[in-house]
């Protein structure tokens, strides 16, 4: 339960937002599903992000900015207008359900990063940049973002920036045994490709050991070769995620699921290969 | 303390604490047409519709949206004068218990408003976060489906 004598604070800038995080206890509400589910009594304060103009989607040039305010609603408007996106928006489309979907936001998303999170499989696959804002602001890769335990930090989450590359192919694909479930691990790749060869692999799974974990092995592996049937098979063999066993399923399940979803998502990625 | 808020078209006052939910906020201020399944953004029976759109009120901060509009399936008709789509549900046989409805009628309010003419699967999506326990989905379907004909067949603009 969060404590009764909560303050709420609703600044106009983000300079002021920032200040205010800084007073201990005190910390930013996005959507607020979850600072509902962890509900901490140790909050004094909550600083909402609704008036710091961070509710947009930008395109200029070959960039996309996502305020961090927008929800995930937002996010697949905007793709379904201009066909932007359609990696992440896929992921987005299948988190939660509707009415959440209309709450939740990609700041929120981010700082928090639960182990079934749509949202980060497919940013870290784009190699998203995140632009946050502390003492200082500064844009970052959100590879960087976790490898550096920056999203433990205070901050503010200003917006992501994706770059709109024609040449990069991507797919991902959840784990989940009904529609309305949180996922068990999302797996995303993204594909550069030259001529019927890969010259550029992102490949990244979230919902493993340690969060997430980029597939390094399976990314030199693939790049320079052509996506065809033998390759896909051996990329597998390059492709292992470790999970930890829970009351449903043991690690191993999960790793032969886990390789089982990244074939066909290459399977799938095979037929649309430029 | 008491705090001013947008209610089916008209200002309210509600009584409230700076930690409840919308539907806590609600439901102690008499808009009980306002349900509380799961509390946990599962079930959808505390559906209210947020400047048109619907959302979970027990997975919002009350505070965080007194500027807005918000919409109980009182808003969009009572017994006495039910909405096109409330008569609907009536007709196809889409309440059983009736605890999921309120929830059910908003999250179709919201569609058929932006798409009168949903397609079988975007009605599906529309109503992803409302479970019923009772009509096996089908009625509840069959209901909205019922409605967009109407519309077509009447020449009527969702209201
Ligand atoms: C039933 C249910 C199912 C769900 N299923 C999924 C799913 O399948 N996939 C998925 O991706 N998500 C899912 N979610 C959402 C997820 O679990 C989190 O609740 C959500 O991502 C949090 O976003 P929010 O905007 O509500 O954040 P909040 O609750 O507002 O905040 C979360 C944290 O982020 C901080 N914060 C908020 N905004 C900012 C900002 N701009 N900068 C820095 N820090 C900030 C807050 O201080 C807090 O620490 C589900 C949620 C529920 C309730
Ligand atoms: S009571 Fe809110 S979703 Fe169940
Ligand atoms: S009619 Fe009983 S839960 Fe839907």
């Amino acid at each position: 339960m969060l404590h009764q004598n909560l303050e709420w604070f609703f600044p106009h800038t983000t300079e002021e937002a920032v200040k205010l995080i800084s007073q201990q206890g005190v910390i930013l509400h996005g959507g607020g599903t979850r600072i509902l589910k962890t509900s901490p009594k140790s909050i004094k304060g909550l600083v909402d992000v609704g008036k710091l103009n961070m509710n947009y989607i930008h395109h200029s040039g070959n960039k996309i900015s996502i305020g961090s305010a927008s929800t995930y609603d937002e996010v697949i408007r905007f793709s379904a207008r201009t066909k932007k996106l359609s990696m992440l928006v896929k992921a987005l489309s299948e988190a939660a359900s509707t009415p959440l979907r209309n709450r939740i936001t990609i700041g929120g998303s981010l700082k928090d990063f639960p182990i079934w999170s749509s949202l980060y499989a497919p940013l870290l696959a784009l190699n998203a940049q995140i632009e946050i804002a502390d003492k200082h602001d500064k844009i970052i890769s959100l590879e960087e973002y976790l490898e550096t335990g920056i999203i433990k930090t205070k901050h503010l989450i200003k917006r992501i920036i994706l770059e709109d590359d024609p040449q990069v192919i991507g797919g991902v694909k959840r784990f989940v045994l009904i529609r309305f479930e949180y996922p068990l691990f999302t797996v995303a790749v993204a594909l550069r490709t030259k001529q019927n060869i890969i010259s550029d692999a992102r490949i990244f799974i979230t919902g493993v050991k340690g969060r997430y974990k980029h597939c390094k092995r399976a990314e030199h592996f693939l790049i320079g070769k052509e996506l065809n049937d033998e390759n896909i098979q051996q990329a597998k063999k390059h492709f292992a995620p470790k999970f930890v066993s829970d009351y449903k399923y043991s690690a191993e399940y999960k790793e032969h699921a886990a390789k089982v979803f990244f074939t066909d998502l290459l399977q799938e990625l095979k037929g649309t290969v430029k | 303390m008491k705090l001013p808020f947008k209610i089916n078209n008209k200002q309210k006052h509600l009584e409230l604490l700076p930690n409840e939910t919308l539907l806590q906020a609600l439901r102690n201020n008499h808009f009980t047409e306002v349900k509380c399944g799961c509390n946990e953004g599962e079930c959808g029976a505390c559906t209210v519709l947020l400047e048109g759109k619907p959302v979970n009120s027990c997975q919002v901060l009350a505070m965080s949206v007194q500027e807005k509009e918000i919409t109980t399936v009182k808003g969009i008709g009572t017994l006495y004068t039910p909405h096109l789509l409330q008569k609907s549900f009536a007709e196809a046989g889409a309440d059983q218990c009736g605890f999921c409805s309120p929830g059910m009628v908003l999250a179709s309010y919201s569609l058929l408003k932006e798409n009168p003419q949903p397609t079988r699967e975007e009605i599906l999506v529309a109503l992803d976060g409302n479970l019923c326990r009772c009509t096996g989905y089908v009625k509840i379907i069959d209901a909205v489906e019922m409605t967009a004909q109407k519309l077509h067949s009447n020449k009527l603009v969702m209201e």
